[in-house]
């Protein structure tokens, strides 16, 4: 087996034999260091356990392995070709330097200026959405609910129920039909909660797609139809992806998408700049999903960490303000009472008594207990999901099937909602202050109503406030757990399918039903005990552990429900509940969000260089031989390496002269995909300088404006007597990036990588000469497995 | 301080009546000791002390020294007159409350009681002056801690509020609405119907027989809710007559369909299988296409460390 797999994994040796004897040199060297410094078992891993999802596929094919490319179903062990790195490193060529020269302190002042202005309109129109999206899924779930329910009453007496289940299932399947519709055909990157995708875009990854116009448009219509729809899903979620959007569209002044280009904030079209703006965007979306304009900037501190400021911070702060602040002003004149601003958020979890607020120190190790009960759950939740995700993948991958899904899941969240409310017996008496929206007498008394129908019969934000709020007595026992149970498991199959949804209102509610059930036994066992086990906290920490179990959030969560809370006093618990439910959960499984982007094949960086990795150096990680320019370089050869399907190199070392026979040259600069683009767009040949002097000379501005959809080098039509013409890449390419030795050891590239943003980090050797380029993929794809050290291969997807 | 003046006029009351009882020519000084002020009080006082050997000589001089004030520190006749009024008033009020308990009908039975507190209460906080040239409402209602007057009324306002009283009242309180009074007639109506069926002792013909008016009233209620005409009365009327309608006669709608229910749930259920079958079998699985980078020399150190250890 070992012999098979190391033919399969590295099987570019054999494929191409010449080439690793062509460099017997260094070839000799790295072995000989190997035997040096390892006892072998941690690169013996790596070559074995890379390929252990191939074992089946051996036994198949054993014949062919070689003789054409590898295919093998999806799994989490592979990094997709498609995700490229941000350039948030700049390039300080000749251009830059000019227009810093050129720009007055008065510039300067300016831009910071206009950095707070963005910032003010990311909160503001975060906040409008979040205000549109909350406005219209209530109308539209207030319009279903009240013919529904029409609908049961009449057939209660009539007789004919069954009518009334699938006219219910029947409206649900409908409008996740549009959302689904709109989702797998338009736009299938607006799928989820989007968080995943925006955690990695924070991390440095450029996600295709994924802070469009489009993408705005469809995830908040698909939000506002999964919800409607009845699935067991949040509009919290997507509100975090929609102000990313939003952050990155305002930011460039300008949509490529409409075609409509305002002039301004010009200076922000590069990705250093739109990230920064993205991560407010990100906060903005926090703050007004649950009102928590700090958590929003822990989140957004939390996932993009590694480039941060002060000045950022407090920036991102700003957007996160403003945009609870839009978000409350305009629904407190939507629900007439203009000027009340005390109801921030999309999820409001209502006040909690001052009486019921109190806790004690016994009470501790009861919330510590709950929070190991949320880890479990969470990590229940995760698994599930996983191996959900995967069939997913695997088998459900043409959009009309991921629609019929959806469709199927909300007919039979609907089935499964009517036949818990028929079947259960539990009627409470109507309140006074008629908390519950839609209420179902169905079989119970008059004047009294079905308590199942408080928990299904209702959008989930609902929910989860009447178990918070509900005073003690108001659900039985019985009713909890068996809502429990079928949420759980209708909001793990939800999670995943093609609609833009959120996963934390279910969780919450799921938390909050066992933490209701919780302090009800709780009180139950105790003689004395109704007075401490308010229901209602235990359900807030309840809920609280179910999603710290399940996203394993840290700070960010832990804020962020306090904020939603609106009380102070519930730090501690939380804090303590949250810390359990992470420790329990990450025993067993990673967070929700990781296993997604797992998943998704996507070259993620973590904090850290995984911890046995030290032995590894830039020469084992790095990509090599590297295709390099000359400084002058010919038009012909710029165009052939471009358009090289099977390369589709980013960054480009330069070298003062290529050598016939592939020999390493010196490096003096690097330069990107894009530029040289620009470069040939606008022909900037060495043979036309003469004319070009009459022209306008290229600046800084023209590689701005075609960002960020450079043209495909397809587009750009070049004759055959321009590619005899020479180009001059001195002025354009970076002339001092960051290089390493070849010795360097992995966790200390990565450092660099993580710590600086880079894209391309290029390896020389001693003489200064190219020997290597390390990008994102080749640090991504070490990491710590079960068994020591794996490796992840690269793939297309 | 104030507290300190209520309590000396108690005092001073107390004491006036009971000098009136025992003798005649210190009720005679007692006025006259109420317009002079403090030392004549005293001295009064000393005069009275022979007359009620019973007190202690010490203990009766320290009560006596607070007993009563200048006099424009004193409550008027007139506002003590307003005062007895508002005590008869409350009393009467309240003994309404109290014989209403049971089923609930304080509004229809009470507000009479309660416009005349209400008013006597007006009266007394207004800051119109009385004839005397008084406004009692300095001296009766904030002079001290307890506002005993202002906390009395309150407590009943706030029972009146609770009750929505208002609700199924005219608007100067004097008599029941008409919406109330239809209300009424329809309650009647709903449980005459019960009674009359209840003695033939059949539930079920009652459900069939008194449906239509109780349906009437049902609907009534709710038209009365949405325009917000209910007061406690009402409430509690109803929500007597939905329990004697559902839970003793037993006339809410049984579980009847189950089996329909059951079929078509289990057909929804059954879907999302076949669903995800269908698909395991029919889809063809999504392959990956690997991709082997470029890293001929490092990988060429892997293999031989391999091959060395394999």
């Amino acid at each position: 087996m070992a012999n098979v797999s190391k033919k399969v994994s590295w099987s570019s040796r054999d494929e191409d034999p010449a080439q690793g004897e062509g460099t017997p040199l260094l070839n000799g060297a790295s072995a000989a260091r190997y035997t040096r410094q390892f006892s072998g078992s941690g690169i013996f891993h790596i070559g074995r356990l890379s390929t252990v999802d191939l074992e089946e596929e051996n036994v198949e094919e054993e014949g062919s392995i070689l003789s054409r490319p590898k295919e093998i179903p999806h799994n989490e062990k592979l990094l997709s070709l498609k995700y490229e790195s941000l350039d948030y490193d700049n390039s300080e060529n000749q251009l830059f330097l000019e227009e810093e020269r050129r720009m007055s302190y008065m510039g300067f002042r300016c831009l910071e200026i206009s950095r707070w202005v963005v910032c003010g309109l990311i909160g503001f129109l975060t906040g409008l959405i979040a205000c549109f999206i909350d406005i219209v899924v209530e109308n539209l779930a207030g319009v279903k609910y009240h013919v529904v329910k029409q609908n049961i009453e009449k057939f209660t007496e009539v007789g004919g129920l069954s009518i009334s289940l699938i006219l219910w299932a029947v409206l649900n399947s409908a409008f996740v039909m549009v959302g689904s519709i709109i989702v797998a055909f338009f736009e299938p990157i607006a799928a989820g909660s989007g968080i995943p995708q925006i955690k990695c875009y924070l991390n440095g990854v450029k996600i295709p797609r994924v802070v469009r116009l489009k993408t705005l448009v469809v995830k908040v219509g698909g939000v506002i139809c999964s919800v409607a729809g009845g699935l067991a899903v949040g509009k919290e979620g997507p509100m975090i992806h929609s102000g990313a959007v939003v952050a990155a569209g305002v930011s460039q002044g300008r949509s490529t998408s409409l075609k409509k280009d305002f002039k301004i904030f010009e200076y922000f079209r590069r990705d250093t700049e739109k990230r920064d703006f993205v991560s407010a965007g990100a906060a903005a979306g926090v703050s007004a999903a649950f009102g928590a304009p700090v958590g929003g900037v822990l989140f957004s501190l939390e996932e993009g960490a590694s480039f941060w400021n002060q000045m950022l911070t407090w920036r991102i702060f700003f957007a996160s303000m403003m945009s609870t602040f839009t978000l409350n002003f305009f629904l407190s004149i939507y629900h007439e009472k203009p000027g009340d601003l005390s109801s921030p958020g999309l999820i409001n979890f209502g006040r909690f008594d001052s009486d019921s607020v109190e806790y004690n120190l016994y009470e501790i190790p009861l919330f510590i207990c709950m929070g190991a009960i949320g880890g479990l759950l969470g990590a229940l939740f995760n698994v599930l999901n996983y191996w959900l995700t995967i069939f997913r993948i695997r088998y459900i991958h043409r959009p009309c099937l991921q629609v019929m899904e959806a469709m199927l899941v909300a007919a039979v969240t609907a089935t499964v909602s009517f036949a818990m409310i028929y079947f259960s017996n539990d009627c409470q008496p109507l309140g006074p202050d008629q908390s519950e929206e839609y209420p179902l007498q169905l079989f119970c008394a008059d004047g009294e109503y079905n308590s199942m129908a408080t928990a299904f019969f209702n959008t989930p934000e609902r929910s989860v406030r009447s178990l918070f709020h509900n005073p003690p007595g108001t659900y039985n026992p019985l009713t909890l757990g068996v809502f429990t149970l079928s949420y759980f498991f209708l909001a793990c199959w939800t999670y995943g399918l093609t609609v833009s949804a959120g996963v934390f209102i279910p969780s919450l509610l799921i938390g909050a039903a066992w933490g209701r059930l919780f302090g009800i036994l709780l009180s139950a066992i105790t003689s004395s005990g109704s007075i401490w086990a308010d229901p209602g906290k235990y359900a807030l920490i309840g809920a609280a552990a179910q999603l710290g179990g399940i996203v394993r959030m840290t700070l960010s969560l832990t804020v962020i429900m306090v904020e939603a809370t609106g009380n102070v006093t519930y730090g501690l618990p939380i804090m303590l509940v949250l810390m359990t439910a992470k420790i329990v959960g990450d025993y067993f499984v990673g967070g929700l969000y990781d296993i997604h982007i797992k998943l998704q094949s996507v070259p993620f960086l973590d904090w850290e260089a995984p911890a046995t990795s030290h032995s590894l150096t830039a020469r084992e990680v790095m990509s090599s031989p590297v295709t390099c320019f000359n400084r002058i370089e010919k038009v012909g050869r710029i165009v052939d390496i471009l358009s090289n399907t099977s390369t589709n190199h980013n960054g480009f070392p330069v070298v003062p002269r290529v050598n016939e026979n592939n020999e390493p040259g010196r490096l003096c600069g690097l330069i990107l995909r894009s530029q040289l683009i620009v470069l040939l767009k606008h022909k900037v040949f060495v043979e036309r300088a003469h004319s070009r002097l009459k022209q306008r000379r290229l600046q800084l501005k023209d590689f701005r404006d075609a960002y960020p959809r450079f043209p495909p080098i397809q587009s750009i039509h070049v004759s055959q007597d321009e590619r005899e013409c020479m180009m001059d890449l001195t002025e354009f390419m970076n002339p001092t990036p960051y290089t390493v030795p070849q010795e360097t050891s992995l966790p200390r590239v990565f450092k660099l990588f993580r710590a600086l943003g880079l894209r391309h980090l290029v390896v020389i050797d001693s003489e200064n000469r190219v020997v290597g380029l390390v990008t994102r993929k080749d640090l991504a794809r070490y990491h710590l497995g079960r068994h020591g050290l794996e490796e992840l291969q690269l793939a297309q997807t | 301080m104030a507290f300190t003046n209520i309590f000396a006029y108690v005092i001073t009351l107390m004491l006036y009546e009971w000098l009136q009882a025992s003798s005649v020519d210190v009720s005679v000084t007692i006025p006259e000791s109420r317009v002079d002020g403090v030392s004549m009080t005293t001295s009064s006082v000393n005069r009275g002390v022979p007359v009620s050997p019973s007190l202690g000589p010490s203990s009766y001089l320290s009560l006596s020294l607070m007993s009563a004030f200048p006099d424009d520190l004193e409550i008027s006749d007139y506002c003590q007159e307003e005062l007895h009024i508002f005590a008869q008033r409350y009393v009467s009020y309240v003994n309404c409350l109290v014989s209403f308990v049971r089923p609930v009908k304080v509004c229809q039975n009470c507000h009479i009681q309660f416009r005349n507190l209400e008013e006597i209460y007006a009266n007394i906080s207004s800051d119109q002056v009385g004839p005397a040239n008084v406004s009692c409402r300095d001296t009766l209602l904030r002079s001290d801690r307890l506002m005993l007057v202002f906390v009395l009324f309150d407590n009943l306002l706030e029972i009146w509020k609770t009750s929505a009283c208002d609700r199924c009242l005219t608007k100067e309180l004097s008599s029941l609405s008409n919406d109330t009074l239809y209300y009424m007639a329809t309650l009647n109506q709903s449980l005459s119907c019960f009674e009359k069926h209840q003695q033939q002792g059949n539930h079920s013909e009652l459900c069939k027989e008194c449906k239509t008016t109780y349906r009437s009233l049902n609907e009534l209620y709710s038209r009365m809710e949405k325009n917000k005409t209910l007061c406690i009365d009402i409430e509690d009327s109803m929500n007597m007559t939905r329990r004697l309608w559902s839970k003793n006669f037993n006339c809410s709608f049984p579980r009847e369909e189950t089996v329909p229910v059951i079929a078509v749930s289990s057909f929804m259920l059954f879907l999302p299988i076949i669903f995800y079958l269908s698909s395991f079998l029919h889809s063809e699985q999504k392959k990956r296409k690997l991709i082997h980078p470029k890293r001929a020399k490092s990988s060429g150190g892997l293999t031989n460390v391999q091959d060395k250890y394999s």
